[in-house]
């Protein structure tokens, strides 16, 4: 049996043929039984799974747990995927959010474990509040938005992805995604201002 | 970055949270990786056996069970030898038959003819 787990380098990154080859086709040669496929595979989409996992639970174990479940039902339904019918990518994306929300709706959110410890043991404690609550301020915004809202705003402005694979991801149209990714905005604005002090980019 | 006063600043400030987020995007830490392409191989595996037991039909299996070709020569090797041993039992060997039907048989020969003497005694 060849042992995939040996070869961390491959998995970094490093060039290949199969590089140029597209998920669909990787998808298949992994459903014919071809080891290598899932390197790539792992190499291109686990990463994304992980950022946005990360971005909308703001617990990085948790966020491992889910990109490694969305994996395996990747590997898991690999022979049944029809080529051309939608990117993996996007596929990929609505189980990751789809776990994302299963996992939320089970456990009660512990934000106050989300928040990094700080690094600096010299400064003030109320330095160290502020400094950590500025790092967070992103995040800790995010976790505040309602679910969809905060799914559309990930995927739109830290993912960079284009609105009509947003819609596919979601499930909804396109106008709604720019109505969920504008009201996002709006109430992260608004949330980051309305913590100015607690902040205290005023004293910068 | 000073948080702006206005809704304009407020605006650029959020898109330089998020450019500030892009950029720091996590890498697939290497456990990760490997639990993943665990996760993979053994997918890959156990989709392997079902075609395996495709390409095999039972009397193939069933042949490999008993040893291949030299396990299947011997066991009708044996199955020969047994059949000879029962057909044409060596004269140092007693018979099991005659464990088995050792018994005295005695038989009654009963006379079945019809008997008229009694006729005849009553005449």
């Amino acid at each position: 049996m060849e042992d995939l787990t040996s070869l961390p380098q491959v998995v970094r990154g490093a060039p290949c043929a199969a590089d140029a080859i597209g998920d669909d086709a990787l998808l298949k040669q992994f459903a014919d039984g071809d080891a290598a496929a899932a390197r790539v595979l792992t190499d291109r989409l686990a990463p994304r799974s992980l950022s946005v996992a990360l971005r909308f639970l703001g617990n990085r174990a948790e966020a491992e747990d889910v990109t490694q479940e969305a994996m395996m039902r990747l590997w898991q339904m690999a022979p049944d995927w029809v080529p051309g019918q939608a990117k993996v990518s996007t596929w990929l994306y609505r189980v990751t959010l789809n776990l994302c929300v299963d996992l939320r709706r089970k456990k009660t959110p512990d934000r106050l474990a989300d928040v990094p410890e700080p690094e600096d043991e010299e400064a003030s404690a109320a330095e160290r509040l502020q400094d950590a609550a500025r790092k967070d301020a992103l995040q800790t915004a995010l976790s505040q938005l309602p679910e969809r809202q905060r799914q559309a705003v990930v995927l739109r402005h830290i993912e960079e992805l284009p609105n009509p694979e947003i819609a596919g991801i979601m499930g909804i149209s396109v106008e709604a995604v720019e109505s969920l990714t504008a009201r996002g905005k709006r109430s992260l604005t608004a949330i980051l201002a309305g913590r100015r002090d607690e902040l205290g980019y005023d004293d910068d | 970055m000073n948080w702006g006063t206005t809704m304009t600043e407020d605006k650029d400030n959020l898109d330089l949270l998020f450019a500030q987020a892009r950029e720091k995007r996590p890498e697939l830490p290497d456990d990760l990786a490997v639990r993943i392409l665990t996760d993979a191989e053994t997918v890959r595996l156990e989709r392997r056996k079902p075609d395996e037991t495709k390409t095999n039909p039972l009397w193939t299996r069933v042949l490999a069970g008993l040893g291949g070709w030299q396990g299947m020569g011997g066991l009708v090797a044996a199955s020969m030898a047994g059949v000879w041993i029962g057909f044409s039992a060596p004269a140092f060997l007693p018979d099991p038959a005659n464990y088995i039907y050792a018994q005295d048989v005695s038989f009654v020969v009963a006379d079945l003819s019809l008997d008229t003497s009694f006729l005849e005694d009553a005449e």
